[in-house]
């Protein structure tokens, strides 16, 4: 960034300070009352009580996940080693004729032996090469295979959180999205992984934190279904026994 | 090292088309969608309580609401901590302003926008265009009303008032080839006409859904992905955002992401909810490398320390008053004239403005049976807001007596199914002729006319079957369009109810 731009930048930013108090001292003289300074008591947060009870079994939650996620659209799979994981994708990548396949640059996918498994394929590993357009590369992947942080049950969702290693455009900009679920990362509702999020607090977050449930749709031409409009249009969860 | 290396060097335009090995994609899809279509797929369990959900949304909204304050300063604070160049906007103006200077400053040739009420409502493509930066909507939906030219008509269904015969002649139009009237060939199209404009944009802009104080992140929900490449792929990302967004922690964002996809879609969740804090760390290898957030105002505030209309800004916006309301579904958001239409439009409009007099007598036309409170996730009052807003109109002495003898047999008519009925239609001819007219005006013919040209009842009544009559032998063909919208609104719903196969 020019010199010239950060200084703009900079008086933009002392403007909006001042208009910051102006604009929360109207908001504080309109609630006829001072400026609350000290953070708020609050008597309810959260979902409500009954649910902060709610929790599945080990198998009715693999089972909801799966059930929510296959009514999303989402196939569901199972594997029981990164082995079998691999020989899935494989197949799959085989049977639609993947030209380009990009994975994230985490140490299980690796092990996934991709590269091996397909030599025909261009499979790469998301930005391990500084002069490399990483967003190009991701829009031209056929297949984006990612490593789940987490997946929720009740609502049939992949959790994925960004990383230098972990690209934001993996799992949105191929056709065909494979996201492998470790069985011990499956909870029972939405609120066990935001939960960690306020105990991580602001400095430990990742700049994007993304919740996909299914392939990617729309109804907006007469509400006729169409999948992929933007992101995967198929969208492969693989539920993995043991990822060691 | 290798051939694509090359491609690389190539345009951006060039890159985009590699993006799309278009046989894969068909195949790929094609599947997905027959299993879709074909099964009845029902949306697994239901969801129990849900009156207790809604009474804890309604309290984290007034909760957060009555220290709106305290919030929105945290949010402020986190988000630059997270590297985000804050701003605050008093008016729409204000907001374009900061916009544009930043704008300007990235000299940005294009725009790419996912959906947000709030730059509709500041009119922000147009202040782009003016500056000469191409501003596109990049919702399939908002996509095709923006070649139409014409505003959404539902805040979550923005295009329903179109059949596949006209968006395929408006995307032909934009393809420069005939496209035939095939929602998978017109929604591919899209797709890659929207990813070279993804991969070209300068600036991305996005709405927000709601925004976490405690660690200024915010949240958006979508389903086709389009919000997240926004705020994936260009360089600087700029997100507008309605005052009264805040929630304060993330564990309350649970209690919205109930509430939000169940009574905007009937989903369990949106396909995509993403948390955005800041900017791409330094070693990331995407995201945007510059973040703004503006927070505007824009008479939001004129609603707080109201007893009658504070709860307005616990509104989440998401469109279920719209869909329960049996006048919405008569007659077409357009009708209402405003960014927000529907029961929430008819309360947030003249509020917003805080004008009585603009309050259109198309707005008046609820039947205020209370269905839009039903329907509302965080339990706001809607129908007892519309009777304040006419008690209000006349205090402030826009009404006199007339009015409200003409308001007494509007009354009348709504009591009365077959006039309610006629009614009705009149404003669905009302909306053909505004929209054939051209633009989005303010107010709309015939219901304009039942009270604002302070009449007496009787003489309405005549008015009223005089202008039917030269209407309706005007417009035939175009009743017939309409109704063909309100069909689409109720296959949209009944979808819903058959597990989650529409969306928004
Ligand atoms: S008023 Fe209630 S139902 Fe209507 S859009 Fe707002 S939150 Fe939804």
């Amino acid at each position: 960034m020019s010199e010239r731009e950060q200084d703009w930048l900079k008086q933009l930013d002392e403007q909006a300070l001042s208009k910051q108090e102006q604009f929360l001292d109207m908001i504080a003289a309109k609630l006829k009352r001072p400026r609350v300074k000290q953070k708020p008591q609050r008597p309810f947060s959260g979902a409500p009580d009954f649910w902060q009870q709610y929790e599945l079994s080990e198998t009715e939650k693999l089972d909801m996940f799966q059930r929510n996620f296959e009514a999303a659209g989402g196939y569901v799979l199972h594997a029981a080693t990164l082995q079998d994981a691999s020989v899935l994708i494989a197949e799959k990548a085989a049977e639609l004729k993947a030209l380009h396949i990009l994975r994230q640059d985490e140490e299980p996918l690796a092990r996934l032996g991709l590269e091996q498994a397909l030599p025909h394929v261009q499979v790469r590993c998301w930005n391990n090469d500084e002069t490399e357009d990483w967003k190009a590369r991701a829009a031209e992947a056929d297949i984006g295979v990612v490593l789940a942080d987490y997946a929720v049950a009740y609502t049939g969702s992949i959790t994925l959180l960004s990383s230098k290693t972990k690209g934001r455009s993996v799992s949105l900009l191929p056709t065909l999205l494979f996201a492998l679920i470790p069985r011990s990362s499956v909870v029972t509702k939405l609120g066990e992984v935001l939960k960690q999020f306020d105990e991580l607090g602001r400095a430990e977050l990742p700049a994007g934190i993304h919740f996909v449930s299914g392939p990617s749709r729309s109804a907006d031409i007469e509400n006729d279904l169409t999948i992929g409009v933007h992101g995967p249009g198929i969208v492969y969860a693989i539920i993995i026994d043991d990822i060691i | 090292m290798s051939t694509q290396q090359t491609a690389l060097k190539g345009t951006v335009k060039e890159r985009a088309q590699l993006a799309l090995n278009n046989d894969f994609l068909r195949q790929a899809v094609r599947f997905t969608t027959e299993r879709l279509r074909s099964g009845k797929l029902k949306a697994a369990e239901e969801h129990g309580n849900w009156d207790e959900w809604r009474e804890r949304g309604r309290q984290i909204r007034l909760h957060t609401i009555a220290h709106l304050d305290y919030y929105l300063g945290e949010f402020a604070t986190n988000a630059r901590e997270n590297g985000v160049h804050v701003h605050f906007a008093a008016t729409a103006q204000e907001a374009i302003q900061i916009g544009l200077a930043i704008a300007q400053a990235k000299e940005a040739k294009s725009a790419v926008k996912s959906k947000s009420m709030v730059t509709e409502e500041i009119h922000l493509n147009q202040a782009l265009q003016s500056l000469g930066i191409e501003a596109i909507e990049t919702d399939l939906g908002e996509y095709i009303i923006q070649l139409a030219n014409e505003a959404p008509s539902h805040i979550i269904i923005p295009a329903i008032h179109k059949n596949r015969y006209q968006i395929a002649e408006l995307l032909s139009e934009d393809a420069g080839e005939q496209l035939p009237p095939e929602t998978s060939v017109l929604a591919g199209y899209v797709r890659k006409k929207l990813r070279e404009k993804f991969l070209q944009a300068d600036i991305g802009v996005t709405g927000c859904n709601f925004a976490i104080a405690e660690t200024g992140s915010i949240v958006l929900f979508e389903n086709e992905g389009n919000a997240r490449m926004v705020s994936t792929v260009p360089k600087t990302q700029i997100t507008f955002m309605g005052m009264e967004r805040i929630i304060p922690s993330w564990a309350d964002l649970e209690v919205m992401a109930t509430l939000l996809p169940r009574s905007a879609t009937g989903q369990k969740l949106t396909v995509y909810m993403s948390g955005i804090s800041g900017p791409k760390r330094a070693d990331d290898g995407d995201g945007p490398e510059e973040m703004h957030i503006i927070i505007l105002d824009n008479g939001r505030s004129l609603q707080l320390g109201d007893p009658e209309f504070q709860e307005l800004l616990n509104c989440i916006r998401c469109g279920a008053c719209l869909n329960a309301c049996p006048v919405y579904r008569h007659i077409g958001g357009h009708a209402y004239g405003g960014t927000y239409s529907g029961p929430i439009g008819a309360v947030l409009t003249p509020a917003l403005k805080k004008n009585v007099a603009e309050w259109d007598d198309i707005a008046n036309a609820s039947s205020l049976c209370g269905a839009c409170y039903e329907a509302c996730p965080v339990k706001i009052p809607l129908h007892d807001m519309l009777v304040s807003l006419r008690r209000r109109k006349v205090e402030a002495g826009h009404g006199n007596a007339l009015e409200s003898a003409g308001m007494k047999g509007f009354a009348g008519v709504m009591s009365s199914s077959k006039v309610y009925h006629s009614t009705l239609k009149l404003g669905k001819l009302g909306q053909k002729l505004v929209v054939r007219d051209g633009g989005i005006p303010a107010k709309i013919g015939p219901l304009k006319g039942w009270n604002s040209h302070r009449i007496a009842p009787s003489i309405a009544k005549k008015l009223f079957r005089e202008r039917y009559g030269e209407l309706k032998a005007e417009l035939g063909q175009q009743v017939k369009a309409n109704a063909e919208v309100e069909q689409r609104m109720q296959q949209w719903l009944k979808g819903r109810q058959d597990g989650g196969i529409s969306h928004e």
